[in-house]
């Protein structure tokens, strides 16, 4: 395991409480060298943002299984722009039907992790956006 | 790290295929074979004590099980049209699912509910939401399953009484169940869900309000629904999920007892809500523990005198963390199977999980599917021929005693610590969660815990076909929109009124039982944020913004 020193802020937006996804990303992230700040449930993306901008964050990852990701990607990513932050990564995982994987990317979500993904994948997909 | 390199696969049919280990989902061993040296004991009939065999003497010859998929979604109104198309592909009973913000004590229009307006569940702010909800429903006739969790039990209950008294249908008439469960109804007992929107103490006392108001006014109600499901729903195994629900229920009969209320004025409109996970005779030996230590506990230490008390009576869902969203359509036959289980079990009525449920809601399509099975289990297995159909078997009588006694063990754990619903608080259960999950994801990284499509017979670049269920378009602005003309256009005085009252009662009557204040309130338009603002007020407690 070599340290990578990045630094994911992780965390759920809005209402959706279903944290298992969140929990175990987290605990796998922290494995495998990164840094995590679990910003946990009921956050705003403006929340999630600053905290990033705090942290010197170099990634926000997102769990949402409730159906909200389209609306809460959005305006994430418009958020990290008004911030000057394009270069933190956004990576969201969660119930999330294969056509909005598409659109979340092309809203410019740089990576969507759907359930039963394997932990080497998405591990292995996470150390190539550093590269 | 692939498990196995497609040569090693090959290989390994070539020896002869075979199961990684013996182990049961909770790690019990199974034996190669099971003897009458395994099990020699002595069982009562179905129908009488300890009830290991099932509840009622006939079982499903008396009646089959009900079915009762969860619904709900976007507006009241439309939720109550796919209530009517249930209820016209053959479901026999209502379980009504609530968005987000409802279960959260939260209107429409609050910043951070906006974006969960009607995704998982139906929005039901208003009394007159309840109303647009079961249009064309007869309450009497069609039992029904509320699910939402105290202190939002109470507005929502008090909109379906408000509804009952309207319509000029009488509340003993009423047949169906508040879920009301304080601690483990929302996404489990995870300790910030429960916590974050409303005092944990008061919403333990306003749940206890909700049943002991609901036993003398609607007596053929069930007050509380003990929901394991969800305990399950975190990763925690079938001893821990049966373990955490008694312990809670047994809380709340403490509770209850402590009001002066007799145990058999209650106990017997007291039901759970459990899981039916894959392994087949690991949960249908979980449930006939269930049953006995229920039994048991309810006569030995409760004191129970009337046999209705002694009966443990369940929902069950089938579970959706083991389905997948790779090839979809395997998840119709782990749906098939658990339902099987829930029926050799002897539940009281079950809801079959979507194969969609990796994608989103259930299309109508899905629905009818799940219900489907369950029919087919019903009218063409003719495993409902016969009460028990397993009772006896050496394997599953070994597996009820094995387990039954490590949730007696688990139970006695939680005791020990002074009851579930404190080990909750300190923090306890959380861990118990959080190890449960971080092991349960690593066996099935590590292939002990195969899963057919996604850590065995993957299928590399697979295109998945099938049809989303999508809400629609404009539906949250609607919602948004329709709350904030809602409060504008109302009498605004007896709303004031209603809620002033609750805030005093808050403050300085804890004591007193708050649902007359709060049915007071909807029956004056208030909203349930408005309701449960004035008591997070009255606590001076925060809620996320």
């Amino acid at each position: 395991m070599v340290s990578k020193k990045h630094r994911f802020v992780v965390g759920k937006l809005g209402l959706d409480s279903h944290d298992n996804g969140l929990r175990i990303i987290s605990k796998w992230l922290m494995d495998s060298g990164y840094e995590v700040v679990y910003a946990g449930l009921y956050n705003t993306t403006r929340r999630l943002v600053q905290m990033a901008l705090q942290e010197d964050a170099n990634a926000i990852g997102i769990s949402s299984l409730g159906g909200e990701h389209l609306y809460y990607a959005a305006e994430l990513l418009e958020e990290l722009k008004e911030n000057d932050m394009g270069h933190v990564k956004v990576i969201m995982g969660g119930v999330i039907p294969p056509a909005d994987v598409e659109e979340l990317k092309g809203l410019g979500v740089n990576a969507v992790f759907t359930p039963g993904t394997m932990r080497d994948k998405i591990l292995k997909d996470i150390d190539t956006l550093f590269k | 790290m692939p498990l196995q390199t497609q040569s090693e696969k090959m290989s390994s049919y070539l020896d002869g295929e075979r199961v990684p280990h013996y182990r049961s989902l909770s790690g019990i061993e199974y034996k190669e074979v099971y003897r009458q040296s395994d099990w020699d004991g002595e069982l009562s009939d179905p129908g009488s004590y300890p009830f290991t065999r099932g509840i009622h003497k006939d079982m499903y010859r008396g009646r089959l099980w009900t079915r009762r998929q969860q619904s709900g979604f976007g507006s009241p109104e439309e939720s109550n049209e796919r209530i009517k198309y249930l209820l016209k592909v053959g479901q026999t009973g209502i379980n009504m699912d609530t968005d987000v913000g409802t279960k959260l004590g939260l209107d429409p229009d609050y910043p951070l509910a906006r974006a969960d307006v009607g995704l998982q569940g139906t929005s039901l702010c208003t009394y007159e939401d309840m109303r647009a909800l079961y249009k064309d429903i007869p309450l009497d006739q069609v039992s029904s399953t509320l699910i939402v969790q105290p202190p939002y039990s109470a507005v929502i209950m008090s909109q379906y009484l408000l509804l009952a008294k309207e319509r000029g249908v009488p509340w003993d008439k009423l047949i169906g169940t508040i879920m009301n469960c304080a601690l483990t109804q929302f996404v489990g007992p995870t300790f910030q869900s429960a916590t974050s929107f409303f005092p944990i103490d008061l919403t333990v006392k306003i749940g206890l309000d909700v049943m002991e108001y609901l036993i003398p006014h609607s007596p053929r109600w069930n007050i509380v629904n003990i929901n394991a499901y969800n305990v399950r729903e975190t990763g925690v195994n079938a001893i821990q999920e049966a373990a955490f629900s008694i312990s809670l229920a047994a809380d709340y009969i403490k509770g209850l007892m402590k009001r002066g209320l007799d145990v058999d004025s209650f106990a017997r409109r007291m039901a759970f809500f459990s899981a039916a996970h894959m392994d087949l005779f690991e949960e249908i030996a979980k449930l006939r523990a269930m049953r006995r230590i229920w039994a048991r506990m309810l006569k030995e230490k409760f004191g129970a005198r009337e046999e209705k008390s002694l009966w443990f009576r369940t929902a069950i869902q089938t579970a959706a963390l083991p389905l997948t969203a790779q090839q979809p359509l395997n998840n119709i036959v782990r749906a098939t199977l658990q339902t099987l289980a829930a029926v050799l079990a002897g539940t009281q009525s079950i809801h079959t999980t979507g194969y969609d449920e990796a994608y989103s809601l259930p299309t109508e399509e899905s629905h009818k599917l799940s219900i489907r099975t369950q029919q087919i289990i019903a009218y063409e297995s003719k495993v409902v021929n016969s009460a028990d159909p397993l009772g006896g078997s050496y394997l599953v009588e070994n597996l009820t005693d094995e387990i039954e006694e490590r949730i007696l063990g688990l139970m006695k754990i939680i005791d020990d610590k002074g009851g579930f619903i404190r080990c909750f608080k300190e923090g306890w259960v959380e861990e118990q969660i959080n190890q449960a999950r971080y092991k349960l994801a690593e066996a099935t990284q590590s292939g002990k815990q195969p899963v057919v499509g996604v850590n065995i017979f993957q299928e590399e670049d697979e295109e998945v076909k099938i049809d989303i269920f999508r809400h629609s378009s404009d539906m949250q602005a609607k919602r948004i929109q329709y709350v904030q003309d809602y409060r504008k256009n109302r009498n605004k005085e007896p709303v004031q009124r209603a809620l002033d009252k609750i805030y005093n009662l808050t403050r300085k009557k804890p004591e007193v039982n708050f649902m007359e204040a709060i049915m007071e309130a909807v029956d004056a338009r208030a909203t349930i944020q408005e309701i449960c603002d004035v008591m997070r007020r009255a606590s001076n407690f925060d809620i996320p913004e």
